[in-house]
């Protein structure tokens, strides 16, 4: 009795080991994100620009649905394009909120705002992957760079849910 | 009575000028072995592959970020220092990428491009606050000797990592973020776009390397269309 309980307790082990694997294999090669676009009157800093490409990398690493998170404008072999995307965006609209309103009203009033148009490709075929269109808030007394990471987050988050939804689709 | 009054209150201003001094100089951190960093590439960044094997020359590294203290990368408690210059830690790296590739002259003479690097940052930059936020910008001038012709490719790193409470960790999550912007960087030049074309652009093929002897003599050349 005792042997036949072991038995199925390692069967069980031995079943679920391949759900416990710690990476997933990688759904693209390589994927590279570009420095987002400002429209005009956006008051934004190019430096807040290069934070946002840092953390829209970081994110990216972490996502691990990518064999290699590229830089800016890196050569990618041609064999690679099809499984290779590109993140590109622009950066609609900002609104830096206003801390007196913040604090006199609170429940969000006053707070900065930010929107922005993202395009995710294939870099073969420029086909559209996803465009998410991302809108983001957090208090003025915060730094402006909050919104980039919000952001970022955002725009991996939705382009998992888009590579879900494809694989669903097929 | 007042002149004790006057005598107390200088008393008071002097020590708090005197602690106020102290406090200044205590904030200025000194770099010892335990906070400064070694700054090292794990493994060298593979250049990419041009139309024929090409060698470069490392001219010289310049450092204009305008930088006073180059080496002191993070202020707080007491700072973190990097053990070398950023333009020793770059030049080391880029030679070594270079000659992990075979890609590296050994003298000027031999190259098929000259470089000249210009750091224009390189540490740590304005972060959310929530994190680290690495960043190493450089400019290259790439020359080809025998034409004398140059162009300038531009290469950025970024890299984040987060904060730490504990002294140790910072200064482990400094190293990392520094790291990875740097070799980011290296990454950005070597195997990057802008390379390739500047590369297209200035390299002339070996066989008309050699100088022409096609030019015509003073008396041979064209005079001009006579006038009237």
């Amino acid at each position: 009795m005792r042997f036949m309980r072991m038995t199925m307790v390692v069967a069980f082990v031995v079943a679920a080991l391949p759900g416990l694997a710690k990476d997933k294999e990688a759904q693209f090669k390589s994927v590279e994100a570009k420095h987002f676009a400002r429209a005009e009157g956006v008051e934004l800093s190019p430096e807040f620009t290069d934070y946002l490409y840092a953390e829209l990398r970081a994110e990216l690493t972490k996502a691990k649905l990518f064999g290699q998170v590229l830089g800016e404008g890196e050569v990618v072999d041609a064999a690679d394009a099809p499984s290779s995307i590109v993140i590109e965006g622009n950066i609609t609209e900002y609104k830096k909120g206003s801390v007196a309103k913040d604090a006199l009203i609170g429940f969000t009033a006053g707070w900065r705002s930010m929107k922005v148009d993202t395009t995710i490709k294939r870099r073969s075929d420029q086909s559209v992957v996803a465009s998410p269109q991302i809108h983001v808030r957090a208090s003025p007394r915060w730094k402006d760079k909050v919104l980039a990471k919000e952001a970022a987050h955002q725009i991996v988050n939705e382009l998992k849910k888009a590579v879900k939804d494809k694989d669903a689709a097929k | 009575m007042v002149s004790r009054v006057l005598v107390g209150f200088g008393t008071v201003v002097l020590l708090a000028l005197s602690a106020e001094a102290s406090v200044a100089f205590a904030d200025e951190p000194k770099p010892t072995p335990d906070n400064t960093i070694h700054v090292e590439l794990t493994e060298p960044v593979k250049p990419q592959a041009f139309a024929r094997p090409l060698k470069f020359f490392l001219t010289d590294v310049t450092d204009r970020s305008g930088n006073a203290q180059p080496m002191l990368v993070y202020k707080p408690r007491n700072g973190i220092f990097l053990d070398r210059t950023p333009v020793e830690i770059t030049r080391e790296a880029l030679s070594n990428c270079l000659k992990s590739s075979d890609m590296l002259a050994p003298e000027r003479e031999s190259a098929d491009f000259l470089l000249t690097v210009y750091l224009f940052r390189f540490g740590l930059t304005d972060s959310s606050g929530m994190d680290f936020f690495g960043k190493v910008e450089l400019a290259v001038v790439v020359k080809n000797p025998k034409t004398g012709k140059s162009q300038q490719v531009s290469a950025a790193g970024t890299s984040i990592a987060g904060v730490a409470l504990r002294k140790k960790n910072i200064q482990k999550h400094v190293l990392e973020d520094i790291d990875n912007a740097f070799g980011d960087a290296l990454r950005n030049f070597l195997r990057g776009q802008s390379l390739r074309d500047a590369i297209t652009a200035l390299d002339v093929p070996p066989e008309s390397n050699a100088p022409r002897a096609t030019t015509p003599p003073a008396s041979d050349k064209p005079i001009g269309t006579p006038i009237g």
